[in-house]
């Protein structure tokens, strides 16, 4: 009927908006120093005492600990309290109303938290760094730092599916409170999931991020023993398992969508 | 304009079900739709009245592709609201109002332009809409403070820049006056035909019945899920007995009084309500036989009485209409 000629829908336009929205209320709203800011100083400290004297790569060690921690909780908390802000802002009907698909909107979320984990990850490494008055040896640089953003990356694809719980329903608050720190040392975060009971082990298989960060341990801590098929296998399986992630999250959104207009839910917190 | 209705809907229901308690579940089931037909013209306003809970806001949810209804069908430009959502929402526009909604945080301009990247409004052309918009609705000047800053009354305006940022074919309206002064709200009805004339189809629910009167040529009355009465003002107006209206006050009337008012001729319907110690019969007229000054005739004996004729008002039409069906 209509010969009107419409814009077209840029998905990464939409993303875009997302992120820089996304930026806009975090500078907006002081309550983010804490997680962002705060946080990563006091995980930095625990770290750093947790691991000191327990080898010679316990700098490492107690970076990617603390780092994991602070980012875990910004990628993944974050990216769902993002969507349950929506809620209870009462914005979650105009977006999701928008010819944007949701997922999009999400992504951008997420995308953003990636960025304030990394500030957070980079805070824990200085704090780290001041306690040991030396920086920690790390034989391939360059390869830690693509692999560090790498593994953001992989828990982003975890913060994209639990997004999607905080769209179907206004509790999905409580189960992400009661899973963030099952999930945080299932898949490796403070310390190598091998160290965990064995049967704990599969099921840590199915996050990318446990493979993300078996990975960065083999690259970064020589003579590091994690899953026994070493580095590059640990790479294919956070791909796939990513990609897995990733594909799901495009249908999960559609159905959470139908299932939520279904409801007609979307404006209760 | 086309001959094809810019909004048909057919049989439309909508069940709300719900459970509460964790280990002693109680199911709730609510039908806030009980069958509903409406047909809108391209290009018109399209007032829909109707008291809370009557499933105004219901509807155009669903015809705004953000509910989905238990049953029937609902297209808008010909297309189906639930098959056709992806080609139908780029086209459409919502204003729900109210306080919620939008980013408080955030400037008026950064929420606009959040939502003109979502509807993908070309950049170069982004900020100017986004300007105009503004201007419309009368919120240049604070454009740039935190919309936490603003009234009741501007962040419905800043609502209704946002249903109309993307030049929406159709635009739902729920309630947008509702909370603005009475200058904005004015202007918000001015900006209202404005819209119609650029070609806009709007479907507005609104509580004030002078807002319904003065801007829609067509209503629809909702109550407890069910279209009640649709037509144009005049047409409600006959529905319920006439376009004349005489009130008459006193303290009491006797049954007999009622009954006599009932048989004047032209008289097709005789409302009494208690006002304290005062009683008001008012009497719908369908034709001018019966005056004022026949009706006092009617009434001997009554020192304090009063009697005033007034042309019956969409209100007296929606009281009427709602009641009846409560009865």
């Amino acid at each position: 009927m209509s010969t009107v000629e419409l814009p077209r829908i840029s998905r990464t336009r939409a993303t875009s908006a997302s992120l820089r929205l996304s930026f806009l209320m975090f500078m907006a709203d002081p309550q983010w120093l804490i997680p962002s800011m705060i946080a990563p100083v006091v995980f930095g400290l625990v770290a750093f005492e947790l691991f000191r004297g327990s080898g010679p790569y316990f700098l490492t060690y107690a970076i990617l600990g603390a780092g994991m921690m602070s980012m875990w909780g910004q990628t993944l908390y974050g990216s769902g309290w993002a969507i349950g802000q929506d809620r209870e802002f009462g914005t979650l009907e105009p977006t999701v109303q928008s010819p944007t698909p949701y997922v999009y909107v999400v992504l951008g979320r997420v995308l953003w938290n990636v960025v304030s984990g990394l500030i957070g990850g980079a805070i824990v490494y200085l704090v780290v760094l001041a306690a040991a008055g030396s920086p920690p040896t790390v034989p391939d640089p360059i390869g830690f730092v693509v692999l560090f953003v790498f593994v953001m990356l992989t828990l982003a694809s975890v913060g994209i599916l639990f997004s999607a719980a905080w769209v179907y329903t206004r509790y999905s608050g409580f189960i992400q409170n009661v899973g963030e720190f099952a999930f945080y040392i299932g898949t490796g975060c403070m310390f190598p999931v091998v160290l965990l009971p064995f049967w704990t082990n599969p099921i840590a298989l199915v996050f990318p991020p446990t493979w993300a960060l078996d990975a960065l341990r083999y690259l970064a801590i020589p003579g590091y023993v994690g899953f026994g098929w070493g580095f590059w296998p640990d790479i294919a399986g956070a791909i796939l398992t990513t990609a897995i992630y990733v594909a799901i999250a495009g249908t999960v959104f559609k159905r959470v969508e139908l299932h939520v207009l279904s409801k007609g839910d979307l404006s209760d917190y | 304009m086309t001959d094809v209705p810019a909004i048909e809907v057919r049989g439309i229901t909508r069940v709300f079900e719900s459970r509460k308690g964790f280990l002693f579940r109680e199911h709730t089931r609510t039908e806030a739709l009980r069958g509903v037909d409406l047909t809108v013209r391209s290009g018109s306003i399209y007032g829909l009245l109707g008291p809370n809970g009557a499933g105004k806001t219901t509807l155009v949810k669903i015809l705004s592709t953000l509910l989905l209804p238990t049953s029937g069908t609902a297209r808008v430009l010909g297309h189906d609201v639930v098959e056709d959502s992806d080609w139908l929402r780029p086209r459409i526009g919502l204003v729900l109002g109210g306080e919620r909604g939008l980013y408080n945080r955030v400037s008026a301009r950064d929420n606009l332009r959040y939502f003109a990247d979502l509807y993908g409004l070309p950049g170069a052309e982004r900020e100017e809409r986004i300007t105009a918009v503004l201007e419309r609705v009368d919120l240049v000047s604070a454009a740039d403070r935190r919309v936490e800053e603003f009234s009741r009354g501007m962040k419905q305006k800043l609502h209704i820049a946002r249903g109309i940022l993307h030049r929406p074919q159709v635009l739902f309206l729920d309630e947008p006056t509702i909370g603005l002064d009475p200058k904005s709200a004015r202007e918000t009805r001015k900006l209202v035909r404005s819209l119609v004339s650029d070609g806009v189809t709007i479907l507005l629910t609104t509580h004030y019945m002078f807002e319904a009167e003065e801007l829609c040529p067509e209503i629809a009355v909702l109550s407890k899920g069910r279209i009640v009465a649709h037509d144009t003002v005049a047409g409600l107006r006959q529905l319920v007995g006439g376009d004349r209206t005489l009130e008459a006050e006193a303290y009491g009337f006797e049954d007999r009084e009622v009954e006599l008012l009932h048989r004047l001729p032209g008289v097709s319907k005789v409302v009494s309500e208690e006002y304290g110690p005062r009683t008001r019969l008012t009497l719908r007229l369908r034709s001018p036989e019966t005056t004022a000054s026949d009706v006092e005739a009617a009434l001997p004996g009554h020192s304090e009485l009063s009697v005033r004729e007034r042309r019956t008002s969409l209100e007296d039409v929606y009281l009427d209409l709602v009641e009846e069906e409560a009865r």
